[in-house]
C-alpha cells in the first residue's frame, strides 16, 4: 500500500541516486512558476504589510501602524475572536461527527462500503459556495428551518437563525465535514484489527478495548482532523460571507473588505499576514502531534 | 450486537447532516413559485430554463476553461517536479518540498491577495482577469499533481529503469515506454483532482476577477449578496454535476481511489 506515509518527503530510493546537483532540467519550469507567482507574491505581501500605503502605492516608510491598527479596534480584536471561536467549534463539530462516521466505513463489511464512502466524500465535488447556499435555503427567514418550526408549532413567529456566528459554524462544519473523516479513516486503517482481538481475547469488553485500545491509537487522526477543519476554517471567505453580515465579519472577510472595498491595502496584508501565521503555526502543531502521517 | 445499530443509526443522522441541504437544494430549484420553498410548490423547469441562460452560461463555460487549463498546465509542471523529488537527492532538496506544498498549505485566498498586489505593483494591471486567475489556479492546483503522481512513483519498484536500461533502453527510451505509463493512473489523477480544485475554488477567485471574467462560483457568491431565487438552486446542481460527471466518468476508466487520501489536505 502507497499511502502517502513520506511520499514525498522520504528519502529517495538507492537505486535512483543518479544526481547529487539539483536535476535543473526537470525543475526548472515549475520552479519558477512558484517563486514567482508563490514565494513573491507572499514576501510582497509581508514587506506591504510594514510599509505605509498612499493610495495603492507603497512608499519607503517602514511601520508597524497596520499592525497597531487591527490589535487596537475593537471591531477587528472580535473578528479575529470570532475566526478563532469558528475555528474551535468547527473542528470540534467535525471530529465528533467525523470519528463514528470514519469508524464506520473503515469497520463496515456492508457491500455498499464504497458507495458509502463515495457519498462521504462526495460533497467535496461541490464547491463550498454551493453547499452554503443550501444552507441558506435552509436557515433564512423564510426558510425550511423557519417553515419546519412554525408547522410543528415550536415557534410562533419566524426566527432569525442568520447571519450569525453559529450559522457559519453551522455552515463550515458542514463543509469540511469530508476532510475530517478521510484524516481519521486514514488513522484507523493503520491500526492492526488485531490489537482489538487481542484485547478481548483478554477479557476486555467492547466498549474498554474502543477507550483504551483503538481511540489512543487513533490520537493521530482525531488531532489532524480537527487541526485541518481548523485551519481551513479560518482561511474561509464564502461561508462567512453568505450566512454571516456586516456585524460577524471574520479574518477572511476582513481582509476582503481592505481589498476591495476600504481599498487599505497594507492593512489588508497585514491581516493576511497574521493569517499566515496562523496556518504555519497549525501545520507545525499538525506535525508534533504526528497527525500528517508524512504528508509534508 | 447492540453497540453497532447505535453506531449504525448514528452514521444514518451523520448521512442526513452531509447530503440533506444538497438534496434540500437540488429539490427547490424545482419550485414553481418564486420563493426557494422545500419541499417545493408544485414543479416548473422555469429555474431551470434560467440557469441555462447566457448570464449563468458564460461563467460557467469560463470556470470550465479555467479549470481544463489549470489541470493541464500544472499536470504539465508536476510531472517533471514529483520527479525530482521522487527519484532524485539533490541539496535544497527539502527547501523544494516545502515550497511545492507550500500553497496547499498557506491559505489560498492569502495567495489572491498576494497576487492581485503582485500584479498591480508590477505594473501588469491589465492582465486581472483570466491570466491573473489562471497564474492563481495552476499555483493552487500544482500540490495536488505533485502529490498524486509521486504517490505512483513510489509505487513503482525503485530499479525499474535499471532493468529496462539492461535490455538495451535508453534512459529517454525507459521514461516513455515504462516508467510513463505506469504512472499513468497517477498522472490522471492528479489531473482530476486539480481540475475539481480550481473548479470549486472561490477564495482565491475572488480577488483576481474582472467584470466579464469571473468563475461561476464568484459569480454565484456575488448573486446571493442581492438576495436569491431558485435560478441559483439550478445553477448550483449544474455546478456539482460537472466535476461529479467528471469523477464518476475517470473513475469507471481508471479509478481513483487509490489517490483519495492524497486530496485530503485543503480541498
Amino acid at each position: 500500500m502507497a499511502r502517502d506515509h513520506g511520499v514525498i518527503g522520504s528519502a529517495a530510493p538507492a537505486a535512483a541516486r543518479q544526481s547529487e546537483r539539483l536535476p535543473w532540467l526537470l525543475v526548472a519550469a515549475p520552479l519558477a512558476v512558484l517563486l514567482l507567482f508563490f514565494a513573491l507574491p507572499n514576501a510582497l505581501l509581508l514587506s506591504a504589510s510594514v510599509l505605509k500605503s498612499e493610495a495603492q502605492q507603497l512608499t519607503n516608510e517602514l511601520t508597524l501602524e497596520n499592525y497597531s491598527f487591527l490589535f487596537t479596534r475593537p471591531l477587528y480584536i472580535w473578528a479575529f475572536l470570532r475566526t478563532f471561536i469558528v475555528g474551535i467549534s468547527v473542528g470540534v463539530i467535525d471530529v465528533v461527527l467525523g470519528y463514528p462516521l470514519a469508524y464506520f466505513l473503515v469497520r463496515t463489511r456492508s457491500r455498499w462500503k464504497g458507495l458509502l464512502i463515495a457519498l462521504a466524500l462526495a460533497p467535496l465535488l461541490a464547491s463550498v459556495v454551493v453547499r452554503t447556499y443550501g444552507w441558506y435555503i435552509i436557515l433564512n427567514r423564510f426558510g425550511v428551518a423557519n417553515d419546519l418550526l412554525l408547522g410543528l408549532g415550536l415557534i410562533n413567529e419566524r426566527v432569525a437563525f442568520m447571519p450569525s456566528t453559529g450559522a457559519i459554524i453551522v455552515g463550515l462544519a458542514h463543509a469540511l465535514l469530508p476532510y475530517t473523516v478521510l484524516t481519521i479513516m486514514g488513522s484507523l486503517q493503520g491500526i492492526n484489527p488485531n490489537l482489538e482481538l487481542a484485547a478481548m481475547s483478554l477479557g476486555a469488553s467492547r466498549a474498554r478495548t474502543f477507550f483504551d485500545v483503538v481511540l489512543p491509537l487513533s490520537f493521530p487522526g482525531i488531532a489532524g482532523g480537527f487541526i485541518l477543519a481548523f485551519s481551513i476554517a479560518i482561511s474561509a471567505y464564502a461561508t462567512p460571507a453568505i450566512l454571516g453580515g456586516p456585524a460577524t465579519q471574520v479574518m477572511a472577510t476582513a481582509i476582503y473588505g481592505f481589498m476591495t472595498q476600504l481599498l487599505d491595502w497594507s492593512i489588508g496584508a497585514a491581516l493576511a499576514v497574521i493569517l499566515v501565521v496562523c496556518a504555519v503555526a497549525l501545520a507545525y502543531a499538525a506535525a508534533r502531534l504526528g497527525a500528517r502521517q508524512g504528508a509534508l | 450486537m447492540k453497540p453497532w445499530s447505535a453506531l449504525r443509526a448514528v452514521v444514518i443522522a451523520i448521512y442526513v447532516f452531509m447530503l440533506g441541504p444538497i438534496v434540500i437544494t437540488a429539490a427547490v430549484s424545482f419550485n414553481q413559485s418564486n420563493r426557494s420553498q422545500f419541499p417545493p410548490r408544485g414543479f416548473s423547469l422555469q429555474w431551470w430554463h434560467r440557469a441555462f441562460s447566457a448570464e449563468w452560461l458564460d461563467p460557467l463555460v469560463f470556470s470550465l476553461k479555467l479549470a481544463l487549463l489549470a489541470a493541464l498546465i500544472s499536470t504539465l509542471l508536476a510531472l517533471p517536479l514529483a520527479f525530482a523529488l521522487a527519484r532524485h537527492r539533490f541539496p535544497g532538496r527539502a527547501a523544494l518540498t516545502a515550497l511545492t506544498l507550500g500553497p496547499l498549505m498557506l491559505p489560498a485566498l492569502v495567495t489572491g491577495v498576494g497576487l492581485l498586489q503582485l500584479f498591480q505593483y508590477a505594473g501588469a494591471r491589465e492582465y486581472i482577469g483570466f491570466t491573473a486567475l489562471l497564474v492563481g489556479h495552476v499555483v493552487i492546483c500544482l500540490p495536488f499533481a505533485v502529490r498524486t503522481i509521486a504517490i505512483s512513483l513510489h509505487t513503482l519498484p525503485p530499479n525499474i529503469e535499471l532493468a529496462a536500461a539492461s535490455l538495451g533502453a535508453s534512459r529517454a527510451a525507459a521514461l516513455w515506454h515504462v516508467v510513463l505509463p505506469l504512472i499513468k493512473t497517477g498522472i490522471v489523477a492528479g489531473a482530476v483532482f486539480a481540475f475539481v480544485h480550481s473548479f470549486t475554488d472561490v477564495n482565491l477567485s475572488l480577488f483576481l476577477v474582472r467584470p466579464g471574467e469571473q468563475p461561476i462560483t464568484v459569480k454565484i457568491l456575488g448573486f446571493l449578496e442581492y438576495g436569491f431565487a431558485p435560478t441559483l438552486a439550478a445553477v448550483s446542481v449544474i455546478t456539482l454535476l460537472v466535476p461529479l460527471a467528471l469523477v464518476a466518468s475517470v473513475e469507471r476508466v481508471s479509478g481513483l481511489g487509490d489517490f483519495i487520501y492524497a486530496a485530503r489536505e485543503r480541498g
